[in-house]
């Protein structure tokens, strides 16, 4: 193929793309949608149920601080250490539940895979950072709360080209 | 001054023609790694790679974790690749434990695989364009990326570092409506990534830049020991999908991309072929995929090898040939644990390849091996 066409085709090619519609996310004023609230994880049938592997959700009404979740973390990255907690729980004796700090944790749910008792969820809430340190270790009464996370955007594919729509 | 040397002190003789330059390990045209090359002016007589410097020690690492705790940190030297390095290590822990597999979870895994080849090539895509100073295919690759980081993230619920597969199958099934989605964002993505051949493949610059130069013929491909695109760009078809297939690669029509030249141009190409070889593995593995069953099988808390026993597997990753070698011996924990890379058998033929080429052309010839350095080092 001679030279000069080649290059008239690739420029046609990328001047083709002055009509395509913009793909980019605009991340702060636009969030990705995402599938589910958050992974979780059935014990009976030991398979996981597909979603977002965010920040954790503790459910103090069913944990009973059998510290699993917390050996499930120690060869992955030692993010969750078990806390004493004011609240009395018939079911939680030794009234300790995790803490987990997420300046340590790799977000790969072992942690959910290994909770017997439907007390650990995964959350879509992504905007952790923090000032400090301190900031980033969440206390039980912390990982207690449900996150509002908005999500308003996801891939759509048009005849002028794909967008977060 | 006195001529004669202490005894057992040689100097070594000067040229003065040539001059040592290092290329790295912070040049943003080699990675987290040194090119020690030998200049006579503009052409480069000698080249050392130095690789290293993001050694982790992950085989190590691997001894003190069990078999499920490995999975992890032993995605972490191909982040970008992360379903295809735990794939010869979950077949490896299958064997060693005895495990079959629910035919659901094999399907799931190869659509995984195939999502994280693609993601892994379009990054590489890009850095090459940037490489070659042409940045429409640093943006086009990195934008259209997304696409099917959407679908992983959908799938296995994270963006980059999945821990999707575990030994006995995935983590979880797939979302409700999922093959639709997947079905329609990788036909478009095929639909984008053929639009590449105009501006990039096709376009006589990059042609006139990359043929012809770092050839590498097809006796020393083999020699050397290359695998994956260097070894098929070389002329020679051996694909593992293809030659040793693995969970249901065998039921799958798999198609393996060989070019003769085996210059920078084909080494370069070979990926983009192989991207679309995916687009077809992923429709036809999405069509003959049971709707519904088991996905995971449900494994003891600590799952144990069978006394002494080793097994050793390998897979076609982005990049070539990954094996993985475990030891057991009964233990919860491996007791030696061996990854074999891809990056690390294409980086040796990087000296034969830049002998007598300019240095102008090293970017194009060292990116084309399809070297990863984090990989190499582990």
């Amino acid at each position: 193929m001679n030279t000069a066409t080649g290059i008239i085709k690739a420029l046609n090619s990328g001047i083709k793309h002055l009509a395509i519609k913009r793909f980019t996310l605009r991340y702060p004023e636009e969030k990705l949608k995402f599938v589910g609230d958050g992974y979780q994880f059935d014990p009976s049938t030991g398979v996981g149920i597909a979603g977002y592997k965010g920040r954790h959700m503790l459910f103090h009404d069913h944990c009973t601080g059998c510290q699993l979740c917390s050996i499930a973390c120690e060869g992955v990255a030692e993010a969750i250490a078990m806390v004493k907690v004011p609240e009395e729980y018939k079911h939680n004796k030794k009234a300790i539940m995790p803490q987990i700090d997420y300046g340590k944790c790799v977000f790969c749910g072992l942690c959910v895979d290994a909770c017997p008792f439907y007390a650990l969820y995964m959350t879509n809430d992504y905007e952790l950072s923090s000032f400090s340190k301190e900031g980033l270790i969440y206390t039980p009464a912390q990982l207690q709360v449900k996150p509002f996370v908005s999500q308003d955007s996801e891939i759509k594919i048009t005849n002028r080209g794909a967008t977060h729509g | 001054m006195n001529n004669e040397l202490p005894p057992g002190l040689a100097l070594q003789k000067v040229d003065e023609r040539i001059m040592t330059l290092n290329v790295g390990p912070q040049h943003p045209g080699s990675g987290h790694m040194r090119i020690i090359v030998q200049i006579d002016g503009d052409f480069i007589v000698a080249c050392d790679p130095d690789p290293g410097y993001v050694h982790r020690g992950e085989e190590k690492m691997a001894e003190y974790r069990n078999y499920i705790t490995n999975i992890p940190h032993l995605e972490r030297p191909v982040i970008h690749d992360s379903c295809n390095i735990l794939y010869p290590y979950v077949l490896g822990v299958e064997e060693l434990l005895g495990i079959e597999v629910p035919e659901r979870a094999k399907y799931i895994r190869v659509i995984a695989s195939e999502l994280n080849r693609c993601v892994y090539t379009m990054y590489w895509l890009a850095i090459y364009g940037i490489f070659l100073g042409h940045s429409t295919m640093f943006m086009w690759p990195a934008g259209d990326r997304e696409l099917l980081i959407d679908l992983l993230e959908k799938m296995t619920g994270a963006r980059v570092t999945h821990a999707h597969f575990v030994p006995g199958g995935v983590r979880n099934d797939l979302p409700p409506n999922f093959e639709d989605v997947c079905l329609r964002q990788v036909n478009y993505f095929e639909k984008r990534i053929k639009e590449y051949a105009a501006i990039f493949y096709d376009n006589p610059i990059l042609i006139a830049r990359t043929a012809n130069t770092g050839v590498l013929s097809r006796q020393d491909a083999i020699r050397l020991g290359t695998t994956g695109s260097v070894l098929r760009a070389s002329g020679v078809d051996y694909d593992l999908r293809k030659k040793e297939p693995y969970d249901v690669y065998d039921e799958l029509d798999v198609h393996s991309n060989v070019m003769k030249e085996g210059d920078s141009y084909a080494r370069s190409k070979i990926p983009w072929l192989d991207m679309l070889e995916s687009c077809n593995i992923i429709r036809q593995a999405l069509q003959k995929m049971p709707k519904s069953g088991s996905v995971r099988v449900k494994l003891k808390p600590n799952p144990k090898g069978k006394g002494l026993d080793s097994v050793y597997k390998r897979v076609e990753s982005g990049r070539g040939s990954l094996g993985c070698y475990i030891v057991s011996d009964g233990k919860p924990e491996p007791y030696r644990l061996k990854l074999s890379v891809g990056s690390f058998r294409n980086l040796i033929a990087l000296p034969y390849l830049l002998k007598g080429e300019k240095l102008g052309n090293m970017p194009a010839v060292y990116w084309s091996l399809n070297y990863w350095p984090v990989e190499a080092d582990r």
